[in-house]
């Protein structure tokens, strides 16, 4: 969610440090030289290039100061210890880079890491703690971390040392950068804080028994005045806490931007300000009542931007009411398209347009264009997967009990007498059993089921395609009776494969694999148009 | 007639070596398994004596005594040796066949990657410094999203695109890029992201580590030299892998993109729809999507079918019969290219083993490479022929050799002419979807030849050769074609094309037919027709349009296309009649043609269960004793199982476990009333009988006799042992063979 950087990218100065052991192409003796020189170097901690005041922090993040003031309340001058605090909001509202970009404004040392890159405690901890000591993972010391470190209670120890021994360091060095100043960036004070970001995630390792009691605990179990812990998470406090005898962090809360500040977020940064808020005047208000996701809506835009613009030559014109009206109306058959999906899929580049045409010439239905509707499918399946694929949809779909009256010729009767039935008994069970289905989804079948319903499919549609092409018999080599018949348990597990079926429990009573088929009706209708199935006649509709 | 069976199970058991080099055909045949001892040496003699010679071979190999051991395995060792130079020479092309058709797409993933590289290092040529780092790179999300390219591979099959992926991996680390492959077995719930992310290290790393981590990744990459080439991180199949693992990695890349420079290449087997159902919606957010497709199935096979069937030379060619049944095959339940391939090898396998003259194709196909005439051919049947023995040479007269030579040449010229023509038809519907295989199948069929042409071919020729030479423009073709048949479909589409496509179409039938001087003249001048005709209209529609008779023209250029397109129609007709004549009406041909269905559908399909009933039924004519050779009739001297399960015929699905012993214990105890009486006595005479008999066997032994058969039928998968709910009852799984 670090999005809003924008003008502060290119005003960013490279620190000398790293810099020049990073942007040449050095080999690794002299990097570790380097590393060894700077060893030290407590710098490593602050994030970003030179610091800024507070009113360019304000400008980059608008619809955000009274987060931005209630964040530097809190944190308080420098050198004054802090209670941990819980940023939360909705995805995309600006949380992770509004604290990073605060801290470089406030020039203080800070360890972040992100729990989504720290997918276990271990690389959670570790990266905490290489941080701390300014370890680098490298060819030469194998990939290794600078402490093994598995154990929460390990964790706790090594943090407290190296933490004790980081501010010890700062404190000296505070001395130092007030009686010389060489470098140009000193740091501020001695507090070292600890970032946590979407903490959300920890939620799913391991129950989390033990982790999440541990990060909220921390500032009571390091109890060290200079150690600030800040925990960033897209969920709200509520989902975290369980009475665990911690003292919560103080939550602040990162609401969704509003219609306005998003309009200013947008138009900052634009080339061509005038024509990009005659765009957003057209688009801001229908793609809002959607989603106010920056991330979604800036990806969104910007490819509509391209088409808005399409049909002007000069694009620092300022539009006027007329040009305005013609352009949205150049646009409107686009946003209703993108309205209806963000997701598209594009197409090969200018390069592989040749091939493309070629194969259009060929092929000539099969349009490039993302929305076309064919009703051919477009990939190949064999003949007795096809038919498997329709079963198994029809198993799911219809109930059990049908399949007799469905399938058999000496059904009819059976149905008659199970149909009396259920017209004695109330209407209101029946309604039920609908509401059943469809929250239960496609139901689940045994093997045998599935393989009675092929065998039947097969048998019909043999006698089908008989009738219909009778000169194609010649074709046909003896012995071919039951062609389709052969292998169906290997097309099956193909058809798992490709999560057409889906190999559900076992059923607790019979204790045999049950497959449930989550194909849509959709498809399941082209691959039975494709092997020229009637479908619809099966499927059994209320 | 009992040997001919074990020799035929031998067969494909002696090809079987051979073809161990490539893994997927081991584990082929569960019928294999079965008749292994079938391939045992002391059984190979009769299968040897079994070879059938060709009835249009001049000289019959009349072996006989010491001479045929020593001679035939010679033999043998020419065949294989022959199978093999075939069979590599196939292989090649093949693989040359199906590179050439990814080599398009390869070459647009790859300008593809070079130009979303560059735009993501626009993006962060600024910030190196934050690389080292641990914070994130604080970028605008549009940069942050993870170009992605969806390989389309338009089978559901995944086996085949396999080797793609690989190729493809191959193909970019020749670019220089830095590649890894990921299989879905690493998106597994039960690993989560670690699992991925270790294999993505072990592959780039080259040695295991011990908490895998992107900062690992990215402190790699920035060490190596050429770190300003991408990262591709290839995963061949969307659809195996697991979704939340999947979404779980890519906001994860998402993340490092601005660090490492990731792009992902994914294989999607079905629609890119199915990522919206698979991956997470937050995750779809940070892919910026692109799509490529790779040839489909049915392009691959008929440029395969292209290359060996039509343009090879006949060194191996396939009978209508079993080509019906490849096609078959594959549309119905093969659905691979790779299983295509390999019914082809059996297919060659099996003709090079059974064919007297295999070892000659040998010579025939080193003839074509070097383009000499006849010499080569007769010298490596000369060749063969002394190899085989001094006396061999001496009974192989010369002018039996000669005759065979002429006929092989003749055999290939006319093969030549009609892979010309089937080229041609193919050319004409390709536009309308024709599948070549199809096509094939149909130019192939003998009766159809036998219909069109009522006398012989020598006939034929005389008869077109005394007509005018512009005869074939006009020809009224007398076969009556399938009205749903796919080369009237391709005529009637030369009908209907356009004239700029019939122009195409043309160019591409003299490239064909660059060979054939007859054809190829024939073919300039309705080129020369179609283009006078076209400046003809050119003119008149000048003129007309002076006279503003616009309607007319029009109506007119129609009629007067047509006419072009009616007779391209009718000399493609024409071909047909003169040209196309199947391989199976040939002379000689069973030297190239291999015409034998049933073998390659055993060693396809395998129908294993079948096998194992027939042989349960029949055991005596497996173990061939001497004991038990009468017809139906219930010996003590039968192997238990097979009684067991002769036995158990006469139940429906559910058998009485009791009944079922007391027949079989019966068949112990009294095997004199067998005789007499068949399974169902009269409980009267049973008693007697038991009486009268010495106790043989006693209870105990007969009862874990039919216990261990009942097991065995279980395991067999031909009975279902007994439910909680009926404990007496087993139940029969197969009915029928």
């Amino acid at each position: 969610m670090g999005e809003d950087e924008g003008p502060s990218v290119t005003r960013r100065t490279t620190r000398s440090s790293f810099a020049t052991a990073n942007s040449t192409k050095n080999d690794v003796v002299e990097r570790t030289k380097s590393n060894n020189i700077c060893s030290p170097s407590l710098n490593d901690l602050l994030y970003g290039g030179a610091p800024f005041d507070l009113d360019v922090l304000l400008a980059n993040f608008p619809g955000r100061h009274p987060q931005i003031h209630e964040l530097l309340q809190i944190l308080g001058p420098s050198n004054t210890p802090m209670l941990p605090i819980f940023v939360y909001g909705g995805p995309s509202t600006g949380k992770t880079s509004i604290i990073l970009q605060l801290f470089r404004h406030l020039n203080r040392p800070l360890v972040y890491s992100s729990c989504r890159t720290c997918y276990s405690p271990r690389i959670l901890f570790e990266s905490v703690l290489n941080q701390l000591s300014h370890h680098r993972k490298d060819a030469t010391n194998g990939y290794s971390s600078v402490k093994r470190c598995e154990k929460p209670s390990d964790f706790v120890n090594f943090l407290r040392e190296a933490l004790v021994g980081l501010v010890k360091r700062l404190k000296e060095n505070m001395g130092k950068s007030k009686s010389s100043k060489k470098r140009e960036r000193s740091i501020d004070g001695h507090m070292v804080y600890l970032i946590f970001d979407k903490l959300e995630l920890v939620r799913d390792w391991d129950k989390s028994s033990s982790i999440l009691p541990l990060l909220f605990n921390l500032d009571s179990i390091l109890n060290i005045p200079e150690v600030g812990l800040i925990f960033i998470s897209s969920t709200p406090p509520d989902t975290f806490y369980s009475s665990m005898g911690y003292i919560e962090p103080v939550p602040i809360y990162f609401p969704n931007y509003s219609e306005d500040d998003l309009r200013q977020i947008l138009v900052r940064n634009q080339a061509y300000p005038k024509l990009y808020s005659s765009f957003l005047d057209a688009v801001l208000r229908p793609f809002c009542r959607i989603t106010r996701r920056l991330d979604i809506l800036s990806a969104i835009f910007s490819s509509l931007f391209v088409e808005y613009c399409k049909p002007l030559n000069d694009l620092a014109i300022v539009p006027n009411e007329d040009l305005k009206r013609k352009l949205f109306s150049n646009l409107q058959p686009h946003i209703s398209l993108f309205l209806n999906e963000t997701f598209r899929v594009l197409s090969q580049s200018s390069s592989g347009a040749e091939r493309t045409k070629e194969r259009e010439l060929r092929g000539s239905k099969r349009k490039i264009g993302m929305h076309e509707e064919s009703d051919e499918l477009d990939f190949h399946m064999s003949t007795s997967a096809k038919y498997l694929l329709i079963s198994a949809f029809l198993a799911s779909r219809n109930p059990a009990t049908l399949d007799a009256s469905l399938f058999d010729s000496r059904g009819g009767s059976d149905g008659r007498k199970k149909r009396r039935k259920p017209s004695e008994t109330a209407k209101g069970q029946k309604e039920a059993e609908e509401e059943e289905l469809l929250t239960k989804g496609p139901g689940s079948f045994p093997l045998e089921r599935l393989l009675a319903i092929f065998q039947c499919i097969t048998s019909v549609a043999e006698d089908f395609l008989g009738e219909e092409v009778q000169e194609e018999d010649s074709l046909e080599v003896e012995g071919q009776n039951g062609p389709l018949m052969s292998d169906v348990l290997l097309q099956l597990s193909s058809l798992c494969n490709a999560n057409f079926i889906v190999k559900g429990g076992t059923c607790p009573l019979e204790g045999s694999t049950r497959y449930r088929s989550v194909v849509s009706e959709d498809l399941a209708l082209k691959v039975a148009k494709s092997v020229k199935f009637p479908l619809a006649k099966y499927v059994y509709r209320r | 007639m009992m040997k001919t069976a074990a020799a035929a199970a031998s067969v494909p058991s002696r090809g079987e070596p051979s073809s161990d080099q490539e893994n997927g055909d081991n584990s082929l045949q569960p019928f294999f398994i079965l008749h292994k001892a079938a391939s045992d040496k002391s059984d190979r003699k009769p299968s040897r004596r079994r070879i059938p010679s060709s009835p249009a071979s001049p000289n019959k190999p009349g072996k006989s005594g010491d001479d045929d051991s020593s001679g035939d395995h010679s033999h043998e060792h020419l065949r294989m040796e022959a199978f093999q130079h075939a069979w590599s020479d196939i292989e090649t092309t093949i693989k040359g066949v199906l590179q050439s058709i990814d080599s398009g797409t390869f070459e647009a993933i790859y300008s593809w990657i070079i130009e979303s590289f560059s735009i993501i290092r626009t993006h962060v040529s600024s910030g190196l410094s934050e690389i080292a780092q641990a914070f994130p790179a604080a970028v605008d999300s549009v940069s942050r999203r993870l170009f992605t390219g969806l390989v389309l591979t338009k089978n559901m099959e995944l086996f085949d695109d396999l080797r793609t992926f690989e190729q493809l991996g191959q193909f970019l680390r020749s670019h220089g890029c830095h590649v890894a492959n990921l299989s879905s077995m690493e998106f597994v719930a039960k690993n989560g992201i670690g699992g991925c992310i270790t294999s993505l290290l072990r592959q780039f790393l080259a040695t295991s580590v011990d908490a895998p981590d992107m900062i690992t990744l990215s402190s790699w990459y920035n060490d190596q030299v050429n770190n300003d080439t991408p990262i591709i991180l290839i995963i061949d199949d969307l659809e195996r892998c697991c979704g939340s693992v999947l979404s779980d990695f890519i906001l994860l890349l998402s993340e490092w993109v601005m660090k490492i420079p990731v792009i992902l290449i994914i294989g999607v087997a079905t629609t890119p729809d199915r990522l919206r159902s698979i991956i997470q919606c937050e995750a779809l957010q940070c892919l910026c999507p692109f799509k490529f497709n790779l040839g489909t199935v049915a392009e691959r096979m008929d440029a395969v079918v292209e290359a060996i069937l039509l343009k090879q030379t006949p060194g191996f060619f396939i009978s209508h019969k079993v080509a019906v049944f490849m096609r078959n095959h594959f549309v119905n339940h093969g659905g691979t290219l790779s299983s295509f391939i390999r019914a082809l090898k059996i297919a060659c396998v099996q003709h090079f083993s059974m064919e007297n003259f295999s070892f000659m194709l040998r010579g025939l196909i080193e003839e074509e490479i070097q383009g000499s005439k006849h010499g080569l051919l007769l010298k490596a049947i000369y060749n063969c022929a002394s190899n085989i023995s001094p006396c061999e040479r001496n009974k192989m007269d010369e002018e039996a050799v000669q005759k065979l030579v002429a006929e092989i040449a003749q055999l290939k010229r006319l093969h030549f002419l009609w892979s010309i023509v089937v080229l041609c038809l193919y050319e004409a519907g390709k536009c309308d979807e024709l599948r070549l295989l199809d096509l094939l199948c149909e130019a192939l069929d003998p009766e159809f030849y036998a219909s069109r042409v009522p006398g012989s071919f020598t006939q034929e020729t005389r008869y077109t050769k005394a007509s005018s030479p512009n005869d074939c423009f006009t020809h009224q073709h007398k076969f009556t074609m399938r009205k749903d048949g796919f080369i009237s479909q391709a005529m009637r589409k030369v009908r209907d094309l356009s004239e700029s496509h019939l122009l195409s179409l043309l160019k591409r039938w003299e490239r064909h037919t660059a060979d054939i001087s007859e054809i190829h003249e024939k073919v300039k001048e309705l080129q020369h027709m179609l283009k006078f005709e076209n400046y003809q209209q050119v003119k008149k529609d000048s003129m007309e349009i002076a006279k503003i008779r616009g309607l007319q023209s029009k109506s007119n250029l129609g009629r007067d296309m047509k006419r072009v397109n009616d007779k391209a129609s009718s000399f493609l007709a024409y071909l047909i009649e003169k040209y196309m004549q199947p391989i199976e009406c040939v002379p000689s041909h069973e030297i190239v043609c291999f015409k034998n269905v049933k073998k390659l559908q055993m060693a396809l399909v395998g129908d294993s269960r079948r096998r194992i009933q027939v042989d349960l039924l029949e055991s005596h004519k497996i173990l061939s004793c001497s004991c038990c050779r009468n017809d139906n009739i219930l010996l003590s001297s039968m192997h238990d199982t097979s009684i067991m399960y002769s036995s158990c015929q006469e139940h429906g699905d559910l058998i009485n476990l009791h009944d079922w012993y007391q027949s079989f214990k019966r068949i112990f105890l009294c095997p004199n009333s067998k005789r007499r009486h068949k399974l169902k006595q009269s409980p009267v005479s049973k008693k007697r009988k038991f009486v009268d008999d010495s106790e043989k066997l006693s209870e105990v032994v007969i009862q874990s006799r039919f216990c261990r058969g009942v097991t065995e039928l279980q395991i067999t998968g031909l009975l279902r042992m007994q439910s909680k709910r009926r404990p007496d009852f087993v139940q029969r799984v197969a009915f029928g063979l």
